[in-house]
């Protein structure tokens, strides 16, 4: 054991939302495709595979699906705002978020609506069960590497270039004869199968979910990690991702009781989000501007 | 068959309520073309602000109200003025302020949470919770009476406004176009400060009127933003008049559609309203056609 428990935790953290904040760059920065409705995707992960556990599917396979499920969501999301621009097309995204959080709630026979889903299996890999903490540690860090490691291997081939192409001038990429909604479906559907990972990951490391963990809360760190780091730079999600889940940790040492303590890291994170897009709108490392 | 009368009286006060906070929001909309999501805190702070007045200090009714729709205003125009116009002159995109202001929501949302606690909250107002029982098996409360009143009374001076006043002339025609407002002399900040006063002092109405006929939580402002939103939405976002028909019907959706679905659906189908009028008529049933739809 190198780290105490508690930052085992963190990091534990900031590998699964490393890989969410990635696949959301890869969708909102990469592709220029807007979208509020990404934490859904993350939900959407996160029931699927610890409702598959649960039922006794293998871990690795649930996870899987998990990601295969989010995609089709993915999928339906841009056939659903295709044709929406701005601030329309964010309200819809949004919505779609605001939709997703009402069915985990009141799809009681499924979900188990408010009251959540409770002792969701810590995963078993080839006859090896995670048990600790340091386990997992190591888990998340390899699925986060290679989700990374992809992702990075996809902006950066001619595919990814045809990414950019599209949120920098769509039409002339169509001028090409390149299929710009292919490509648009494309990379969300990429986008949510890694949320859906990462919001996999998540179930079986806290082993409860409720609908509450994936709502506007829980968007908007999501956004402010995104845009801190950048737009169009995995390197800028990756630092951001582990600056913005450090920083409220200093409350701490404050010795602030529990029921501060959460409500004041989101109003941290809300103000480093209000601040940033005041100051720097491109973020650390960003490359382009939000719409 | 009375059960279906109470529903539609029911659905006219919960639309009453959110078509308060509709009008507010789509007035400002209309004026500043951008998403203000930031106002369903405005009408839970208004809320906190009579708990904390009148039940805590114990500061006479109608004096709090008064403060409570000045503070509101003010908290209005405090946002635009240190948020909303930094952000538009350094050229942020609509997309940038509405991200902005879903900060703001969240920001206000859990200051309110650790000042208050997360419990709910009671105003403790009894006078008005009175039950009269009318013919055909209706029964309404005093305050679901002055509900009904006052929002019709709002709408109306409201509308006057709009329409007789130059003030609401010239945020019209803002509203219309801006460049050719500020080519005849209109100055377009001066009148954006006016609508979110105006349209932040609907709120504080509208907060006041919730903390009196729900409870209280910190967490309700997303839900009632949604809800003013949707009713936007169904009749016209850049509409005022059209919001406040699409907030009634929209509260008369969810009140009959729970006669036939089990009661945790009413807000599923608020939901999918607003998701089914963005992707298919996202300029509302009597909104203008010159909405940014494809733009």
């Amino acid at each position: 054991m190198i780290f105490s428990a508690y930052q085992t935790h963190i990091f534990i953290l900031i590998f699964i939302y490393i890989i969410l904040v990635v696949s959301l760059n890869l969708a909102l920065g990469y592709t220029g495709l807007l979208n509020l409705g990404h934490v859904a995707f993350f939900g959407i992960g996160a029931y699927t595979s610890a409702l598959l556990a649960l039922e006794g599917l293998t871990y690795i396979a649930a996870m899987i699906a998990a990601g295969l499920f989010a995609s089709v969501f993915g999928y339906l999301l841009v056939i659903a705002t295709d044709r929406l621009r701005g601030d329309y097309l964010a309200m819809a995204t949004l919505g779609f978020s605001f939709v997703v959080y009402s069915l985990l709630l009141n799809l009681r026979d499924v979900t188990r609506g408010a009251m959540g889903i409770p002792g969701i299996p810590k995963p078993t890999i080839l006859d090896f069960t995670i048990r600790t903490n340091d386990q997992y540690l190591i888990f998340v860090l390899l699925v986060c590497a290679i989700s990374v490691f992809i992702m990075y291997r996809i902006v950066n081939s001619p595919f990814g270039k045809l990414l950019e192409a599209t949120r920098d001038n769509a039409v002339c990429l169509r001028v090409l004869g390149k299929n710009t909604l292919s490509l648009k479906y494309k990379a969300m559907m990429i986008s949510a199968f890694f949320a859906g990972i990462s919001g996999s990951l998540y179930a079986h490391y806290i082993t409860f979910i409720d609908p509450t963990s994936f709502y506007i809360s829980e968007l908007i760190l999501v956004l402010t990690i995104v845009i801190v780091g950048g737009l169009g730079s995995i390197k800028g999600s990756i630092v951001a991702t582990a600056l913005i889940i450090y920083i409220p940790e200093v409350l701490r040492m404050l010795d602030l009781p529990s029921s501060v303590l959460g409500p004041a890291r989101q109003a941290i994170y809300a103000v480093i989000l209000i601040t940033i897009l005041m100051i720097r709108p491109k973020g650390l490392f960003g490359k382009v501007d939000l719409e | 068959m009375s059960l279906l009368a109470q529903s539609i009286i029911n659905g006219l006060i919960t639309g009453s309520i959110y078509a308060l906070v509709a009008a507010g929001y789509s007035l400002i909309y209309s004026t500043n073309n951008f998403m203000h999501f930031a106002h369903g805190i405005s009408v839970v702070a208004a809320g906190y602000m009579v708990y904390w007045l009148f039940t805590l200090a114990g500061t006479p009714f109608y004096a709090t109200c008064l403060i409570t729709i000045l503070l509101s205003a003010l908290f209005g125009l405090a946002m635009y003025r240190l948020i909303y116009l930094p952000l538009q002159r350094r050229g942020s995109s609509n997309v940038i302020l509405l991200i902005a202001s879903i900060g703001i929501l969240i920001f206000f949302q859990n200051i309110i949470q650790i000042a208050f606690g997360s419990g709910v909250k009671l105003i403790g107002y009894i006078e008005v919770s009175r039950g009269i029982a009318f013919p055909g098996g209706i029964t309404m409360t005093v305050l679901q009476i002055v509900i009904l009143l006052i929002s019709g009374i709002i709408f109306i001076m409201l509308y006057q406004f709009m329409q007789k006043t130059k003030l609401g002339r010239n945020m019209r025609a803002v509203s219309n176009n801006k460049e050719l407002a500020s080519i005849v002399g209109i100055d377009h900040i001066r009148i954006s400060d006016f609508s979110f006063l105006i349209g932040s002092a609907l709120a504080g109405v509208a907060g006041i009127l919730v903390a009196l006929e729900q409870n209280l939580s910190p967490l309700m402002g997303t839900n009632l933003m949604i809800k003013g939103f949707t009713g936007a939405v169904i009749g016209g976002i850049n509409y005022v008049p059209g919001s406040i028909i699409g907030s009634f019907v929209l509260g008369m959706a969810e009140n009959l559609g729970i006669l036939v679905l089990p009661s945790g659906y009413k807000d599923a189908i608020a939901f999918s309203l607003l998701f089914l009028f963005l992707l298919f008529k996202p300029n509302g049933i009597l909104g203008k056609k010159e909405g940014r739809f494809d733009k």
